[in-house]
């Protein structure tokens, strides 16, 4: 025993804490590896078989609360830097290029701060009221279909849900406003109680039509009632609807023009006044999430969800094509394969690095063998890239998605920076008088057009 | 020998009344905690029922500076309000009768700090009616011609003010654009960007130099053009027009009996521009109109927005005026360096962007005025609020003040 | 100069006047007894040969050894600014009769007079300060205030605390020597 002492006394800092664990690794990691194998591993799959319905569950919320961070921080740049633009700024600039990482580091700005909370504040209320606002937001996600299958729960009855625990921010801005014991926190809080319960009601109505036509009230199956052509689309059959389901989304959001809840030249921040450190970041968030949800509901309720705007299928099957799956089988090379794996990736980044290297006297060959290999890395991502969206259904569903969302983010955005705020009585009056009877308009016409066709037998 | 006097700080003691005040705390639960002075205080800080305080500023996103306003509230109502001054005074008018006539142009210059070049204007003529001074017409040529540049630049950023009142982003960003090329325009020529310290008495500081006029012909060919571009984004705006149209209406008589002055009064309907009702300078000399807003016997928020968007065309012509009328000759009248008027009072007034900006100087005969009084428009404008605001909303309070254009510099003094 | 001005405001203000109008550049001016303002500036603002309908400026004034009110006007039947002078308050107890009956808005203009110089308007229903910290007690403008500057020039030589309020100074030789007949 001395001797080994002895001998760690011997070795440098570095090897007293290499040495103990290398005799960790070799004695404990084959015993864990056994272990896992024989006894937990088929222990932990068994558990999981039965309950797969919880695992679903979790991995889904775990997935939806890691997406809708960056999703956030990505809202947030593109408002930085689209307004900007629009203001003939040129916004942040400082972090990475472009600033990109400006919302990142804003948010760490966020982390760091004093988590202040006024004397006279309900303290436990003031704490969780930015939590049940942030979790109402990221609740909402579970039903959203990203892509065909890639959904968190597929409910029979999403939109339900959805409106049902929508309807729930208003009780997280209500208790913010409340419990900050602040006069501006107070009138905050009313008006988006007012405003989002007033604009709840044609926000739903505005989709009765839309499921009238669906028959049903699975997001899911909407989406999928969607495929084919642009015209498919349900935009083009219920124009109105479509209209105002993204005006009382606006609203919904507190989006400008109608983000009377935190006014800045009025009541300062509304209901965020007193807040500041990670319960602000909560309330920012939930916003900028809450922006995502109501591109991504647009989109899926009228704007054809994860579908392509072209039929695919239907273009090849007019020029008498097989879908591009059929040609490429790799499996069929046989032997050939493992070939190209050895010898591609050399050829290729030669081939890549050739053209720089001779083009551009001082280049040295080592640098320019540096810039074939990136390209190839970049040629080979945008390929795995192209195959997984031409074999992955879901893949080339999320990209249409996102891609169509954003669209809609940047509306918003661009609304941010164009519009004037309204006034609340404003506000009130639109939606009691202009947008509730339009959505009942919609909905009876929808309604009569339904039973005539059906009358005549037309579908 | 005698003791240096010892400074005299007061102590707290039983008869002092700051300690009488604090005893009183209690007694008087509303805010301010003594009791009410005036009738009015004693109206305005009782609440009825369903009443609360809020207490605007004078750390608030939209007062335009270091303004306090309480207001009173029932629900989203406003049911009166209260300005409360002084956080930005600094007794220019003490401080202007402690220095020499030279010195008060540039201690009177931050009063009005977005259109400081008329702050000069109204003294400098003052002083030159006590010292019959005759100011060369190029001088009074320069005067206009700057004074109604700086005109613009104000009213483009009360264009982008008024918006962002109103929640929008953009337009002050665009209104800034015009700004700032016209105060850089004025740097060259003054060396300056706010604070000009251009006018003196007898003249100007300095003639026109190359730097300018060419900036100037650059900014002339699109200045038209570039205007009606801005105003596009925001008079087409629906919420924007309903935003003010109909809200903070000013009759003809209430203007009148209200001391309104300026482009306010004008979109009540009544011409009354200084540089017409009471020409001064070369304004007579020059052919402009002086437009007039205002329907149904008085002017609402939007009245006051787009008589100050006429406005900037008629500086735009004038200024083209004063570019092909401009004499050759000297810009500063042959003066003393030591200015001692003989006893006597003069007043003279300008037409600022913001109304009638008018100075009283009473001379003793030393070097120094006897009494030097300041009367800026903004102060005046202010007191229409409380009146304009009952029983509008409390977003409406921000916009009403905004359409008034008031600037806290000139008020608090 | 609008030398008709001065014969018509003679004829209507005759009894009125303590001094003789005066005319110099484009400004007339006339001296009046405060306790005369109100039927004064009554007869100025409603004659129709007068009209003087705006109320260019209200100004206090502390002449040294009386306080004064200027009031300046403008009419559309003259060419001039008409100067009414409130003469001859008596600095230890300054009042003049309010305007706002007439012009509501000289209500804040008074209440600044009042903050500055101590001239209380009897008839303004909010005459409380409006520049300095309610528990002030001193009037700036007042000749014999002094600035922190002036304790060079004045006769003790020493700094003075500017919110100094229980003591204030009597008239320094300063300010005797730069009173004037203003």
């Amino acid at each position: 025993m001395t001797a080994i002492t002895r001998s760690l006394g011997n070795v440098s800092t570095v090897g007293k804490v290499v040495i103990p664990l290398l005799v960790l690794i070799l004695v404990v990691g084959p015993l864990v590896t056994v272990l896992l194998a024989t006894v937990i591993g088929p222990w932990v799959v068994g558990v999981a078989n039965s309950n797969l319905g919880i695992l679903r569950f979790v991995v889904a919320i775990t997935g939806i609360l890691l997406f809708s961070i960056p999703a956030a921080f990505i809202i947030i740049y593109m408002e930085l830097k689209v307004i900007a633009y629009m203001n003939l700024r040129v916004g942040p600039n400082r972090v990475l290029p472009a600033g990109a990482a400006h919302s990142v580091i804003a948010g760490l700005k966020v982390l760091t701060k004093e988590d202040f909370s006024p004397t006279s504040a309900d303290k436990t209320v003031f704490t969780w009221a930015p939590v049940m606002v942030f979790l109402t937001a990221v609740m909402t996600f579970m039903v959203i279909p990203f892509g065909p299958g890639l959904v968190g729960a597929p409910l029979n009855i999403g939109l339900l849900y959805l409106f049902a625990v929508g309807g729930m921010t208003v009780v997280g801005l209500l208790l913010a406003g409340w419990s900050s014991f602040n006069k501006y926190s107070l009138l905050g809080g009313l008006r988006s109680a007012a405003q989002v319960v007033s604009y709840e009601i044609p926000l739903t109505l505005s989709v009765v039509g839309l499921i009238l036509l669906a028959g049903t009230l699975s997001i899911d199956s909407i989406a999928r009632q969607q495929a084919g052509w642009v015209w498919d689309w349900f935009v083009f059959r219920q124009p109105l609807g479509a209209l105002i389901f993204f005006i009382a989304g606006v609203a919904e959001a507190n989006r400008t023009p109608f983000d009377l809840t935190e006014a800045d030249s009025e009541i300062v921040a509304g209901f965020a006044t007193e807040y500041s450190g990670m319960r602000f970041g909560f309330l920012f968030f939930a916003e900028y999430v809450n922006v995502f949800i109501m591109s991504a509901l647009i989109v899926t309720m009228f704007f054809g969800a994860w579908n392509a705007p072209v039929d695919i299928n239907a273009v090849l099957g007019f020029f008498h094509l097989a879908p591009f799956w059929v040609y490429l089988q790799p499996g069929e090379l046989g032997l050939g394969l493992l070939l190209v794996i050895a010898v591609a990736p050399l050829l290729v980044t030669l081939a890549l690095s050739a053209p720089v290297y001779l083009l551009r006297d001082s280049m040295p060959a080592w640098k320019a063998l540096v810039v074939g290999f990136i390209l190839f890395n970049l040629l080979v991502i945008g390929a795995l890239g192209l195959a997984a969206y031409i074999d992955w259904d879901w893949v080339a569903g999320l990209v249409w998605f996102m891609l169509k969302a954003f669209i809609f983010v940047f509306v918003f955005v661009w609304m941010r920076g164009t519009f004037p705020r309204v006034r609340i009585d404003q506000l009130m009056g639109f939606a009691w008088k202009w947008l509730l009877p339009a959505a009942l308009l919609n909905l009876f016409i929808t309604a009569f057009a339904i039973v005539i066709l059906k009358s005549a037998g037309i579908h | 020998m005698t003791a240096p006097v010892q400074p005299h700080y007061p102590h707290p003691s039983a008869d002092d009344p700051r300690i009488m005040l604090d005893a009183q705390i209690g007694q008087y639960e509303q805010v301010p905690p003594y009791p009410p002075r005036t009738e009015r205080e004693a109206e305005f800080y009782t609440l009825g029922d369903g009443e609360m305080f809020l207490n605007m500023g004078p750390q608030h996103p939209s007062t335009h500076g270091v303004l306090r306003v309480v207001l009173k509230i029932n629900g989203e109502k406003v049911v009166d309000l209260d300005p409360v001054l002084g956080y930005l005074h600094r007794g220019v008018e003490k401080l202007c009768e402690n220095s020499d006539y030279h010195h008060i142009i540039s201690q009177i210059d931050p009063l009005e700090y977005v259109s400081s070049l008329f702050m000069e204007w109204a003294p400098v003529m003052a002083f030159e009616k006590l010292m019959d001074v005759q100011v060369p017409r190029r001088a009074e040529y320069i005067r206009v011609l700057t004074g109604e540049l700086l005109r613009i630049a104000s009213h483009a950023l009360f264009q982008g003010w008024m918006a962002l009142d109103l929640g929008g982003l953009t337009p002050i960003l665009y209104s800034f654009i015009e700004r700032d090329e016209i105060v850089e325009m004025l740097a060259a020529v003054t060396g300056q960007r706010m604070l000009f310290n251009y006018f003196r008495i007898g003249g100007v500081n300095g003639d026109l130099n190359h730097e300018f006029m060419s900036r100037l012909g650059d900014w002339m060919s699109r200045a038209a053009v570039q205007h009606e571009a801005n105003i596009g984004l925001l008079n087409e705006n629906e919420i924007f027009v309903r935003r003010m149209r109909d809200i903070g209406r000013v009759d003809r008589d209430t203007a009148l009996r209200m001391g309104v002055t300026g482009p306010n009064i004008r979109a009540a309907g009544i011409p009354f521009d200084v540089r017409r009702a009471h020409p001064y300078s070369v304004y007579p000399e020059l052919e402009f109109n002086v437009p007039v807003r205002g329907s149904n016997g008085g002017g609402d928020s939007l009245d006051r927005y787009l008589l100050r968007l006429d406005e900037v065309r008629e500086s735009i012509r004038i200024i083209d005026q004063c570019l092909h009328e401009m004499p050759d000759g000297p810009v500063m009248a042959r003066l003393p360096r030591l200015m001692r008027p003989r006893p006597g009072r003069a007043w003279a007034a300008v037409e600022s962007p913001r109304g009638l900006f008018g100075t009283y100087v009473i001379s003793d005969g030393t070097d120094q005025p006897f009494r030097f009084r300041i009367h800026d428009p903004s102060f005046v404008h202010l007191q229409l609020v409380g009146m304009l605001m009952k029983d509008n909303l409390i977003a409406d309070t921000m916009a009403v003040m905004a359409s008034l254009d008031p600037v806290m510099g000139g008020i608090d003094k | 100069m609008d030398r008709t001005l001065r014969t018509r405001l003679a004829a209507k203000l005759a009894d009125r006047l303590t001094g003789p109008i005066r005319q110099r550049h484009d400004q007339t001016e006339i001296r009046i007894r405060p306790a005369d303002l109100i039927e004064v500036m009554r007869v100025l603002h409603d004659d129709p040969e007068l009209e003087f309908v705006i109320l260019a400026d209200l100004a206090g004034v502390d002449t040294g050894d009386t306080m004064q009110v200027v009031y300046h006007l403008w009419s559309n039947k003259t060419p001039d600014w008409l100067r009414v002078i409130a003469e001859g308050l008596p600095r230890g107890d300054p009042r003049a009769p309010s305007l706002t009956g007439l012009w509501p808005g000289a209500e804040w203009m008074e209440r600044e007079a009042y903050d500055m110089l101590g001239i209380v308007f009897e008839g303004n229903r909010d005459l409380r300060r409006i520049y300095m910290p309610p528990d002030y007690k001193s009037f700036p403008l007042r000749k014999d205030f002094y600035l922190p500057d002036d304790s060079a020039r004045g006769p003790g030589g020493g700094v003075r605390h500017v919110e100094e309020p229980y003591a204030p100074l009597a008239a320094t030789t300063r300010s005797i020597r730069r009173t004037v007949k203003a």
